[in-house]
Parts: C-alpha cells; structure tokens; sequence
C-alpha cells in the first residue's frame, strides 16, 4: 500500500470555512450544437497520432523558440504514481497587461502517442498566466510547456516525469 | 457514469477587490481514450472534453482545447482578477455534444 | 453452470499464529473455535465464489478486469482452511541444463514471472521501476557463492532464511527449475564496480518518495467527494419497507452519525462478530428500511462514505479491550502475520518497517501498517477512478499473491481491519481518501 503526506488533517469543516465550494449551476445534456460531431467516428477529428517532433512543426513551424526554462515554471511531479493522473501547474512570468501578455500555453507530452495534451488562451484579465491541468503520461517522458507571447515570442521549458508502472498488485 | 457533469469549482472564501485569485474546477468525465484494434485506432465517437471556456460576468478570460491526454475526471487551475462583483462560470463542452456548466458568485469581503 | 462457496480444504497440520515463526507475531493465540459461520451479503464479483465450467474447470467470478484464476491449491484468510504453508524443500539443479545468463536476465524482468526486479534491483538502463525490498543484487556475483546455494535460494529460500519476505519460488511452481539455472547463471555474471548511476531515480535506494494527490477532502481534487454527495438523497428516501435512514437518525447524517465511525470496526453484539460500516450497512440498512445495501455496491460505498465523513477530523476510537475485541484482534493479527497464496507472502511482509514498509515494491512505495491504514478509506484510487473501501484493497492486494478472495464483508477481513485499524487509534479520520 502506497502513503501519501498525511496532510488531511483539517476535517471537512474546517476546509468548508475555508473554501467556498460551489455546485453546478445547470447542466445539459447532450445536446446536437455546432460542437457536436457526426456520430460515426471522430478519429480524424482528434490531435494527430505523431512523433513530438511533428507535433511541433505543426504547431509552431519553423518559428524559434527561445529558451524558456528562467520565465516558464513547470510544476510537476518528478515521480507520478499513476501516469493517468499527473498534475502539471504552468506559470509564465508575465505582466498580463492588455500590451503585453500570455496568449497561448501549450503543454505538450513528447513520448504520448498524440503528443499535445492542451492549449489554452489567455487573456490580460486572468492577472497571471498560471494554467494547472491534469495529463494523462503513456510512459516517461519530458513535457514541454511552449508560451506564445502577445507579440509572437515562443519561450519554451520542459521537465521529465517518471511514470512508474504497477508493482505487483499495485 | 452516472455523476458525469458534476462540477465543482473551488475559489477562496475571502476575496477582496483587485484580488488575484486562483480558482481550482473538476469536472466528473470519463474523457474516453483512443482504442486499438490489431495495433490500428477504431474510428468511433470518442466521447471526451475537448473545449473548457472561462467566463467573468459574461467576458472571456480563458479558454482551453483539450484531447484525451487530460485525466479522466479533469481539474483546471488558473487565475483571474476581481475587479468586480459578479459571476464567473466555467462551462466544459464534451464531443458527444455535452455542455456542462459550473459558476460561482463573486463577492467581495 | 452452477455456483459453488469457497470450499475450505482441510489439512493436517493444526493452525495457530505460534506455528507462522514470525518476528513479533500475536502474543495472545487465536482462539478460531467461537467465530460463527457468516453468509455473505456482498454484490456477486465480491464473494469469492467460483463458476464451475461444463469442462469441470473453476473459474473464479471477481471483479471485471481481475484474474479468474482459481489459486485453491494455496492457503488462504479462511479461519477453516487449516492446512499448513507449503513445506520446505531441499532442491538441487536439474543435471544437463547449462545455465543462459541472457535467458537468466529476461527471466529476472519478466513481469509475468516475480517480477524478480519488483524487489531486487540489478544494473542496467532498462531496469524501470525496481524496488527494494530485497537486497541489491547488483554484484551479487562478486560475492562467489556456489550455484547449487543460489539455486536453493531462489528455489525455496526458507531452508536457510526461516523468515524471509521472499516466496518459494520453486516449491510453488513459479518458477521451473530450468529457469531457475537460467537465473543463477544470470546472478553470477553481476559484479562490480556498478557504474555511476545516470539516473537516482532507477535506483530505488535513491529514488524521489511519490508526493500523493493532493487535498483529499477538497471536492476539486477527489472526485470520491462528490460520490459521497450521493449518499445525501438516499440516506433521506424511504427504502420498500416505508423508512429511510432519516427517519430514525434525526438532524441529518452529519449531526446523527457524529463520531460513529471513530469507533468502527467493532464487535457487534446482535450479529456476533466484528463489523466495520460496511459490513453492518449490509445488515442493518434492509432490515431497517428494505433497501440492500450489498458490500461493495455504490451504495453501501457511498453511506459508508457519508457516515464516516460525519466523524472526520475526530481520533479513531476503536475498542480494544473487552473479551471480544480481544480475541478478534488476536485473530487479526494472525492474519496479518499468516502467510497464504502461492507466494506463501504474510501482509507482515510488506507492511512492516523490519520488512518492506516503506521500500519500493517496483514503483510502489509500501505503506507501513503500524503508521495506520485505515482512517482514510473508503478512498479514491486514481489508478482505478472508483471508490475502494479496505476490502477491495484486501482483495486487491491478495489477487495477485496468489489467493483465492475471502468474501468482502467476510469476518476474517474484518477482524484484519479492526488489528489494522489499532494503528490508527487517536489520528483524526479523514475520508475519502486519495490513493494512486
């Protein structure tokens, strides 16, 4: 049996007057709008099944990428338990102001079948440019974190993540 | 899944004008991954979020294209600014065409 | 097809926690005459029972995704299955067969077979993850033993260490005895000087410790949160029988069920045996409202969740002393020092700091029992997205050592629970838990 940090300590009180924890509002069900898709099959709509080498010709072409690993800062874990579940908080230093701001961070898997796991748009009113996600990790592999600035700079930084596999009986 | 859409978003209880503030929201999904038939993916109906939108008091402030390399159940963390009272709602739309919607009341204290 | 109950073989040798030979096993002996016969009320993949082919074949029914193999040869919980652990054996190498080191070193990584590296860490860049509960075998070779001695110790290692972790692995037929040579072959070629290691984190002497998942009563971060919001309507409807749970625990779950489960696992004297929420939700939920509330189903699940939530924050209370507790809890602890399964391992083996605990089992950093495993369940586990509560990690930690599964809400397991939950006497519960 694995162990975590014993940090649960406070009861669901306590975390109840700390936090407000709030509920949905409305949910619809599925619904036919224009994101939906035709129901035989979205393969083709899904990332490209590539080598990460691809996926970043597609995504940035042959545009440079600056070393990124002093402004970008790639929380993650060094070791993840479980690579269906790898916490991955980006954080780029940026004024965040509507002249000069984050606009885009990609977070990128290298050794994922579909390497891209997400991209996200930023706006000047986010205050920060910090995104968290969950990834889903086939294996061991770097991650990539790419910032596109407002005036098209490309910064880059990325981190290894070991994923161990069961043990026996996990 | 029968809890699938349920969203829960998560901001600090005390938040002051001109706050930055980090919000934390899981949504219940089963974000369904490619499968394989003799080595070759099955084209089907992958049933997964791919789009996550942020709304302050009806403006965009974040937006987000995922694939089925997000975990099942999937968490966002990000910030926004207070600058005022109001509404900040977090919708997540699914490839089945399901949208699920999350929001939380701004105040100030 | 017919269905049949785990039938308990009976052997020769008498059981008793004095004959295990474990370090530090129950001081008091286990008394197994007074424990009464229990029917299960699990859902039907948590019985442990058997479907029986038209080819006579056992086929075991567990849950979706786990083995069907029947290990009914091997010793299991079963306070009735008597028979001893399998005898010690003298083994010598198979004349005619010379040892392959290359076929050895494929067998050492073979996850179908121990894996061998899931204890023992040897060289090389393609060793991920090894663990460390054995020793490193790295230059193992260097050390000149004779090959008819290691073969004896990956055969049957207890001829020379009574109180080894590590399984007969010759005895149980896990490995053959060709494939044994192959390994001693293998063992021989390692010697030193290891280069300098590239990587620490290959080497589970030196590897990072996993950092968890986070909060786990922060509903953004454990999804088992929201399930045991579920629990919040049933425990308000009115099961066949007219009544729900509210009717008769007034102001709320929250405020009825405050500090009940800090006393959980306990002797319940209407049913005769020890009982942890989940196993008195079986019971006492039809007979008060009519609703089923089988082990392991979502529903037993998420009230147990619910009700235990009522006492979060508040120490674990469990009751030790008085005669039934006692004699449960000796029983407990004979399980939890028992060797059973193919592997022949104990919980003892892994779960306890002069043996496993707190060493790499391949990936997996083992826990160790006497910090307490059981204030956080039932819990989450990331790898599985589902509910377990501490039975389905018993059956899931057994499966694979080679046992055949004691019914969920059987009372072996929860007198192993109750022995478990002594360690967590005076830390605050905190459910649902968050595991990998």
């Amino acid at each position: 049996m694995e162990r975590t940090p014993s940090a649960s300590h406070i009861t669901r009180r306590t975390l109840l007057r700390a936090l407000a924890v709030v509920g949905l509002a409305g949910v619809s069900g599925p619904l036919l709008g224009p994101d939906a898709v035709p129901a035989q099959g979205n393969l083709g709509a899904l990332q490209p099944e590539e080598k990460v080498e691809a996926t970043m010709k597609r995504l940035f072409g042959s545009r440079p990428l600056k070393d990124g690993s002093s402004a970008i800062k790639l929380d993650m874990p060094l070791i993840a338990e479980n690579g269906a579940v790898v916490p991955v908080t980006v954080e780029v230093q940026s004024p965040m102001t509507p002249a000069d701001y984050v606009k885009h961070i990609y977070i990128i898997s290298d050794k994922n079948r579909r390497p891209m796991n997400a991209k996200f748009t930023l706006t000047a009113a986010m205050g920060t440019a910090l995104v968290g996600a969950n990834l889903r990790l086939g294996e061991t592999t770097d991650v990539r974190a790419v910032a596109e600035l407002s005036d098209g700079t490309l910064l880059m930084a990325k981190r290894e993540v070991k994923v161990t596999v069961g043990g026996c009986g996990g | 899944m029968a809890e699938i859409g349920k969203v829960r978003i998560r901001v600090p209880s005390s938040i002051k004008q001109g706050d930055v503030v980090r919000v934390r929201a899981l949504v219940i999904h089963p974000m369904e991954i490619v499968q394989r038939r003799d080595g070759k993916p099955v084209d089907k109906n992958y049933h997964f979020i791919h789009k996550v939108v942020v709304t302050y008091n009806g403006r965009e402030i974040l937006a987000a294209e995922t694939t089925q390399s997000v975990s099942e159940n999937p968490f966002f963390a990000f910030t926004f600014r207070a600058t005022e009272p109001g509404t900040l709602k977090i919708a997540f739309l699914d490839t089945h065409g399901g949208k699920y919607e999350g929001t939380v009341d701004i105040k100030f204290s | 097809m017919r269905f049949i109950r785990l039938s308990p073989m009976l052997g020769s040798v008498a059981l008793g926690a004095l004959a295990l030979g474990c370090a530090g096993a129950a001081t008091e002996v286990p008394d197994y005459g007074n424990v009464p016969k229990w029917t299960t009320r699990a859902i039907p993949e948590a019985r442990g029972e058997f479907r029986v082919g038209p080819d006579g074949k056992r086929a075991a029914i567990r849950y979706r995704g786990w083995t069907t193999r029947d290990f009914g040869a091997f010793r299991t919980y079963a306070y009735d299955d008597t028979r001893p652990e399998p005898p010690v054996q003298k083994a010598a190498p198979p004349p005619g067969v010379t040892g392959d080191p290359k076929k050895g070193r494929a067998l050492f990584m073979n996850r179908a077979k121990g894996p061998c590296t899931g204890c023992h860490l040897i060289p090389g860049d393609d060793v991920w993850p090894a663990g460390s509960v054995g020793p490193d075998q790295s230059t193992i070779g260097d050390r000149k033993l004779p090959d008819a001695y290691l073969y004896q110790l990956v055969y049957d290692p207890r001829l020379v260490f009574p109180n080894t972790s590590m399984p007969p692995w010759g005895t149980v037929g896990g490995l053959k005895p060709e494939e044994i040579v192959h390994l001693v072959a293998y063992l021989q070629t390692l010697k030193g000087p290891v280069p300098p290691e590239k990587d620490p984190h290959r080497n589970p002497f030196t590897r990072a410790k996993p950092v968890g998942f986070g909060d786990n009563l922060d509903p953004t971060n454990n999804p088992a949160v929201l399930r045991a919001e579920g629990a919040e309507a049933l425990w308000a409807a009115k099961g066949p029988a007219g009544k729900a749970c509210a009717d008769c625990h007034q102001g709320g779950a929250v405020k009825a069920m405050r500090g009940v489960a800090t006393r959980y696992p306990k002797f319940v004297k209407a049913y005769g045996r020890v009982m942890a929420i989940e196993d008195f939700l079986t019971v006492h939920g039809p007979e008060t409202t009519g609703r089923p509330f089988p082990a392991q189903s979502a529903d037993n699940l998420n009230m147990t969740m619910h009700v235990k939530m009522a006492s979060n924050g508040m120490p674990v209370a469990v009751e030790t002393t008085s005669p039934e507790a006692r004699a449960a809890l000796a029983r407990g602890k004979a399980s939890f020092y028992r060797r059973v399964g193919e592997r022949n391992h104990a919980c003892a083996d892994c779960h306890t700091p002069e043996k496993g605990a707190d060493k790499f089992l391949g990936g997996r950093l083992l826990g160790d029992a006497s910090e307490g495993f059981t204030k956080h369940f039932p819990l989450w586990r990331t790898s599985q997205s589902d509910v377990w509560d501490m039975r389905k990690r018993f059956q899931w930690c057994m499966t694979p050592l080679g046992m055949n599964m004691l019914p969920a809400d059987s009372i072996e397991y929860a007198e192993l629970e109750m022995y478990l939950t002594t360690f967590d006497k005076g830390k605050p519960l905190s459910v649902p838990g968050i595991r990998h």
